[in-house]
C-alpha cells in the first residue's frame, strides 16, 4: 500500500469512528449473514457465506467478529489476518455475556430488522437501534470506497458478455448462470446477485433460473450484480434468441428512453423520487402509467455498495435526497403488455456534476446473444 | 443469494413427503400442548423452513407457520411479483406477501386462538419480525428448538438420495478439475461450472492451495498458485439438501497414494453412520498405512443451519440424524491428507 493511501475498510472505520462520536456512542453490535452482510462488512471486511456473525465496535476502532461457524472463522482467519476473529457454537450467549460486561455507556445495535431477538431484546438503558447511522455511511461513500466501485464495474460488463454468449436456443437457464458464475469466481468475484427471466408477453418478472428451455424468439432478461472486494455493481440487460420482434423493438426503445431520462435527474439536490418521476413519465407518456405501479414493478433503481440492494430506493414516494457521493442504478424495469418484462439499467456514480456512468455495455436491443439489432 | 437451479421436483421430492413431515410436526406441537409452530428463513438459515415444505428463498426473508391443524401459512418479504414462483416451488403452503410479514402472521394466531406458541430458535428470531408479530397476538413464545429437531433428525429415505445426488454432482465437479492446474482460479472455474450445469442449486468452492503450510480453506483469489498438495471443499445443494466433498490433489502428479487414500475413505463411509457412537467407531476404523486422524467432525443439517457442526473430537453426537458429513484431518510423512463426504444412515439407502 502507498503511505498516506487508505485501503476502502480503512475509510469505512474512520467514518465510522467520526459518526460514533458526533451520535456519542461507545460501543455498536453489527449483526449479518450472506443475505444482508452490509451492516457487518462495514467494519470487519470479511464476505460471509455460511451462518451468521455479530461485530463488536469500539469507540478507540477495535473489532471483534464473532462467527457462528467454525468453518467461516478459519476462512476468516485466512481472508482476513488482520481481523479478530471468535469461532463460538453460542452466538448469542457469548455475544450477550460481552456486552453484559460493557457497562451503561452509550451502545447501539443495527441492523434492527434482523438483529437476533436474544440480542435485541437483552437491550437496557443507554442501548437503542443505531440503524440510520450505518444507513447513512452506506449510501454516501468515501472517496477509496468509489475507487473500488470503479475498479469493479468492468466485471458487471465483462460478466454479462459471458451471459449474452452463453444464451442459444435449446439451453436451459441454469446453464447461462453456470458459465457466468464460473467466470466470475475465475477472475476475483466475491459474490453475485443475479436473476433470470425468459420469454415473451407472458413473461412476468425474474427469479432464479428454474430449469426452463430457451427458444427462439425469446426475450432473455438478467441483473447481474457482481462484488467485487465487498462491492457489488449491477447491469441489467434484454437480449432476444432471433430477430426481434417489432413489439420487443417498440418496447425497448420505451425502456431505453424511460433509462435515460431517469439517469439525466441525477444529479445533487435531486431526490429519489424526481428520478423516479423521470423515468415512469416517460411510460405514462406513451400511455402505460399502470406498469410503472407496484402490481408490475418493484423499483425504477436502487443504491448499490456493500448491498445489492441499498438505500435510497428509486420510488416517487421516496423523498431522499441525491447526494455526491452515492451509487446507484437507474433501471425502469417493468412489465410491458406487448413484449413481456424488459430489463434495462446502469450503475452510475452521482457526482457533483451529474451521474459518472460505470457500465459500459451498449445500451442495446441484443439480438441471439450476439451482435445488436438496434 | 441462491443462484442455481430451483425447481419443484416431484421425482426428487413428493407433496406427499413433504405433508408428512408436516404431520410429524403437528403431531409434536398437540404432544407439547402447542398450538403452532414458527420457523424463520432466509438462504443462509434456509434448512428448517426447507425440511418441512421443499422451499428455499432465493432473496429475503420469511416465516412460516404451521398450526396444529390445517395448510401452514408461508409469509414472506418478497414480492407479490414472484409469487407464482413461490406458490410453483412451496406447493404444500398458503403463501402471502406483505412488508411486513410478521403482522401477517401474528393476525393468524390470534384468528386462530392461539395461546401458545412454538418457536424454533427463539433467540436467533429477527428481532423487527417478531416484534411484528408480538405486536398483532398474544400468545404465549416457547422456545420449540429441540422439539423441531427432534422430528426432524428421523432418517428418511428421499433426504438421502438427494445426498447421493449430490454427492454424485460434487465429484463429477472435482473430476473436472483439469490435469493442468498451476492456479487456484483453474480448479475453482472447473468446479463452479460443472455443479451449476448439473443442476446444482447452490455450489461454495473454497481452496487451501499449499497443505505444506495451511490446512485452512478460504476463497482465494484466483491467480493464487497451487503448491504440490492442495485440497478443494466443495458445498454445494441439491433441492436443498447440503453436502460438503472435500479431496485433496497433487498439482503435478499423484503417484496413486492420493487415490487410494480417497478410495479409503468412500469405503469406509459406508462402515460408518451419523448416529450416537460414531466416536468410537471412527477411532477403531483402520487408517491406510502411514496415515494418522489428527482431526474430524461431522455436519449435519440439525435446524436452520443447513450444515452445523454437531460432532467432533470428544463430543459424539447426540441422537442419529438422516444424513450428515463427514471431514477427516489426516497427517502423514508426505503432509496432511482433508477428506469429506456425506455419512448416510444405512436403513435409508
Amino acid at each position: 500500500m502507498v503511505m498516506g493511501v487508505r485501503t476502502p475498510e480503512q475509510a469505512r472505520r474512520h467514518r465510522l469512528a467520526e459518526a460514533m462520536a458526533e451520535a456519542g456512542y461507545k460501543h455498536l453490535v453489527l449483526f449479518g449473514n450472506a443475505w444482508q452482510n452490509d451492516y457487518l462488512r462495514y467494519v470487519a471486511d470479511f464476505g460471509i457465506l455460511e451462518g451468521e456473525g455479530l461485530a463488536l465496535v469500539q469507540s478507540d476502532g477495535s473489532v471483534v467478529l464473532w462467527l457462528d461457524d467454525r468453518l467461516e472463522a478459519e476462512r476468516a482467519g485466512v481472508e482476513c489476518p488482520d481481523l479478530e476473529v471468535r469461532a463460538t457454537n453460542d452466538l448469542i450467549a457469548d455475544v450477550s455475556a460481552v456486552i453484559g460486561r460493557l457497562g451503561n455507556a452509550r451502545l447501539g445495535f443495527a441492523p434492527h430488522r434482523i438483529m437476533p431477538l436474544g440480542i435485541a431484546g437483552s437491550a437496557s438503558p443507554g442501548h437503542d437501534d443505531a440503524t440510520a447511522l450505518i444507513d447513512r455511511l452506506l449510501m454516501v461513500k468515501a472517496p477509496e470506497e468509489l475507487d473500488a466501485i470503479r475498479r469493479a464495474a468492468h466485471l458487471a460488463d465483462e460478466g454479462y458478455e459471458v451471459f449474452r454468449n452463453a444464451a442459444r436456443i435449446g439451453r436451459k437457464d441454469y446453464e447461462l448462470v453456470a458459465e457466468t458464475e464460473a467466470f466470475f469466481r475465475a477472475n476475483g468475484v466475491d459474490d453475485n446477485f443475479m436473476l433470470i427471466g425468459s420469454g415473451g408477453p407472458e413473461l412476468r418478472g425474474m427469479t432464479p433460473p428454474t430449469g426452463r428451455i430457451l427458444r427462439e424468439g425469446d426475450q432473455v432478461i438478467t441483473e447481474l450484480t457482481p462484488c467485487v472486494d465487498g462491492y457489488f455493481v449491477q447491469i441489467c440487460r434484454t437480449l432476444v434468441l432471433g430477430d426481434p420482434s417489432p413489439a420487443q423493438q417498440g418496447a425497448f426503445d420505451l425502456f431505453h428512453r424511460a433509462m435515460v431520462a431517469g439517469i439525466d435527474a441525477v444529479r445533487p439536490g435531486a431526490t429519489a423520487a424526481d428520478i423516479a418521476r423521470a423515468e415512469n413519465d416517460v411510460f405514462r407518456a406513451d400511455g402505460l402509467g399502470d406498469f410503472v405501479t407496484s402490481q408490475y414493478t418493484r423499483v425504477r433503481g436502487h443504491g448499490l455498495g456493500l448491498f445489492p440492494d441499498t438505500k435510497p430506493h428509486i420510488l416517487e414516494d421516496v423523498e431522499t435526497p441525491i447526494e455526491a457521493g452515492m451509487v446507484l442504478i437507474v433501471h425502469p424495469n417493468t412489465y410491458h403488455p406487448d413484449a413481456g418484462y424488459m430489463v434495462l439499467g446502469d450503475s452510475l456514480i452521482v457526482g457533483d456534476d451529474g451521474a459518472e456512468i460505470l457500465t459500459r455495455t451498449p445500451r442495446s436491443l441484443f439480438a441471439n446473444g450476439g451482435g445488436t439489432a438496434s | 443469494m441462491r443462484h442455481g437451479l430451483i425447481q419443484w421436483d416431484e421425482a426428487d421430492l413428493s407433496t406427499e413427503s413433504v405433508r408428512a413431515r408436516q404431520a410429524r410436526l403437528q403431531q409434536a406441537l398437540v404432544d407439547e400442548g402447542l398450538d403452532g409452530l414458527l420457523i424463520y428463513t432466509n438462504h443462509v438459515r434456509s434448512a428448517a423452513v426447507t425440511w418441512a415444505t421443499g422451499f428455499t428463498p432465493y432473496w429475503s426473508d420469511a416465516l412460516w407457520l404451521q398450526p396444529t391443524e390445517g395448510a401452514p401459512l408461508f409469509a414472506t418479504a418478497l414480492s407479490k411479483r414472484v409469487g407464482n414462483w413461490i406458490a410453483a416451488t412451496n406447493p404444500t403452503s398458503e403463501i402471502e406477501h406483505s412488508p411486513k410479514p410478521g403482522g401477517l402472521i401474528g393476525a393468524r394466531l390470534t384468528r386462530l386462538g392461539a395461546a401458545r406458541l412454538g418457536v424454533v430458535e427463539l433467540d436467533r428470531m429477527p428481532a423487527g419480525l417478531m416484534a411484528e408479530v408480538v405486536d398483532t397476538c398474544k400468545a404465549e413464545l416457547v422456545d420449540a428448538t429441540e422439539l423441531f429437531a427432534a422430528v426432524r433428525a428421523a432418517p428418511e429415505a428421499v433426504e438421502a438420495q438427494l445426498a447421493v445426488k449430490a454427492a454424485a454432482i460434487a465429484d463429477e465437479a472435482l473430476a473436472s478439475i483439469p490435469a493442468l492446474r498451476t492456479c487456484a482460479g483453474d480448479v475453482m472455474q472447473a468446479v463452479e461450472l460443472s455443479a451449476r450445469l448439473a443442476g446444482a442449486e447452490e455450489v461454495y468452492v473454497a481452496v487451501a492451495p499449499d497443505l505444506s503450510r495451511d490446512t485452512r480453506f478460504a476463497r482465494v483469489k484466483g491467480a493464487t498458485p497451487l503448491a504440490a498438495r492442495f485440497a478443494i471443499r466443495v458445498t454445494l445443494a441439491r433441492h436443498g439438501v447440503w453436502i460438503r466433498r472435500i479431496a485433496t490433489f497433487a498439482r503435478d502428479h499423484d503417484d496413486g497414494t492420493l487415490a487410494k487414500i480417497a478410495t479409503w475413505f468412500d469405503t469406509a463411509c459406508l462402515d460408518l453412520a451419523p448416529v450416537s457412537g460414531l466416536a468410537n467407531k471412527l477411532s477403531e476404523t483402520p487408517l491406510p498405512a502411514g496415515l494418522n486422524l489428527t482431526a474430524w467432525f461431522v455436519e449435519a443439517p440439525a435446524v436452520g443451519r443447513p450444515l452445523q457442526i454437531v460432532g467432533e473430537d470428544g463430543q459424539d453426537l447426540v441422537r442419529t440424524y438422516g444424513m450428515a458429513n463427514l471431514t477427516l484431518c489426516l497427517s502423514s510423512n508426505d503432509g496432511p491428507v482433508l477428506l469429506g463426504g456425506p455419512l448416510l444412515t444405512k436403513q435409508t439407502l
